[in-house]
């Protein structure tokens, strides 16, 4: 099953009434989420507070999804407009920023952008997490770093990855559990156990 | 001797490879199911999308939003929405029928359904003159043959009415 199946299975399951499966879905994607609401939002705390409006929104409008794009792509737009709906509301509020129409396209307008206050404990976090997945990537035997690496970042399957290292498709299974649950094993203590963030 | 019972969890490695797409509908299938009663499979679950996320370089940043999310959908009412049927859509089948149904309708209005009909659509304009005389010699007559006194007939003004 691929991984656009799997989303829409999720969102039948929340659709059935089974809110846990809209937690994995917020799970899933709220880190590329709040990647995009970066580049339009740089004060910390609003792009949370888009985030969450954001998923909040989409949970309400999942009876309208049709399934027709992939979920990432609905919530992408539901993200970008409650964004621009956002800065729109705050150059009304702020007089030294002149109001304007809003395009169509996604790119958000500079003059719209917050300026940056990343809070100091949301920068320490991301370079902890970049130093402890380094040195995890790192400290891994090569043939497992070599297949999480094809995985996660090339975005190759299983059977080309087991292509381009001349080796059995259950190998590669095993080689990529291995080096997740390594690195998994060095965030743990950074993001926290999972028993500190159940939802 | 007791069977040892059978795992209702999935293993992780089954969850790592879940991760990646690389599961069976439907062993993919049971496996969603499983997640919505099993905190521990979705917590490693939830592990494993944060090592991906990590190794593409996105960070670690608001780790309590999916907390606050599901904080506020307490409060919110289940969605609930009548489960669509997973099909293929076939636009050119539909488009073939549509076609069809257009040109079968097209001819219907075009061809005549009867032969009487064939004749009428056929008939000179000039022929309607010819048959005045005779549906008002009719009328006059039918009247006469059948009417009472309580009987009100009105005459058609057969040379407007044709018209």
């Amino acid at each position: 099953m691929s991984d656009r199946e799997i989303d829409l299975q999720l969102v039948e399951r929340v659709r059935d009434g089974d809110k846990q499966a809209f937690g994995l879905l917020v799970e899933k994607y709220r880190r590329k989420l709040l990647r995009l609401l970066s580049r339009m939002v740089r004060d910390q705390d609003e792009m949370e507070d888009i985030a969450q409006e954001t998923f909040i929104k989409a949970y309400k409008a999942l009876p309208q999804f049709r399934g027709e794009a992939a979920f990432y792509t609905w919530l992408y737009r539901i993200a970008v407009n409650t964004a621009k709906n956002y800065l729109a509301a705050r150059s009304k509020a702020m007089p030294t920023v002149s109001s304007q129409s809003m395009g169509d396209d996604d790119e958000p307008d500079e003059r719209l952008v917050a300026h940056d206050n990343n809070t100091p404990e949301s920068e320490l976090l991301s370079k902890q997490v970049a130093i402890a997945v380094n040195e995890a990537v790192e400290a891994l035997p090569e043939e497992l770093r070599q297949a999480i690496t094809l995985r996660e970042i090339e975005g190759m399957s299983y059977e080309e990855i087991a292509d381009y290292m001349g080796c059995p498709i259950g190998t590669v299974r095993s080689r990529i559990f291995r080096a997740r649950e390594a690195i998994a094993t060095k965030l743990r203590p950074i993001l926290g156990t999972p028993e500190d963030r159940r939802w | 001797m007791m069977q040892p019972a059978p795992h209702p969890h999935p293993d992780d490695e089954t969850l790592s490879a879940f991760v990646d797409g690389e599961l069976s509908d439907d062993i993919a299938e049971t496996m969603i199911k499983q997640l919505s009663s099993n905190a521990a499979s979705r917590a490693r679950l939830t592990e494993y999308w944060a090592v991906g996320d990590a190794l593409r370089g996105l960070s670690g940043q608001a780790p309590d939003l999916t907390q606050r999310v599901m904080a506020v959908l307490e409060s919110e009412p289940t969605v609930l929405a009548p489960r669509r049927k997973q099909h293929t859509r076939q636009p050119t089948l539909w488009l073939a029928a549509a076609t069809v149904a257009a040109i079968a309708w097209g001819l219907w209005q075009a061809v005549p359904r009867t032969p009487s009909e064939a004749l009428m659509a056929a008939a000179p304009s000039t022929q309607h003159d010819n048959v005045m005389p005779y549906l008002a010699a009719h009328q006059d007559f039918a009247q006469a043959m059948v009417s009472t006194s309580e009987m009100q007939f009105t005459p058609v003004n057969l040379a407007e009415a044709g018209r």
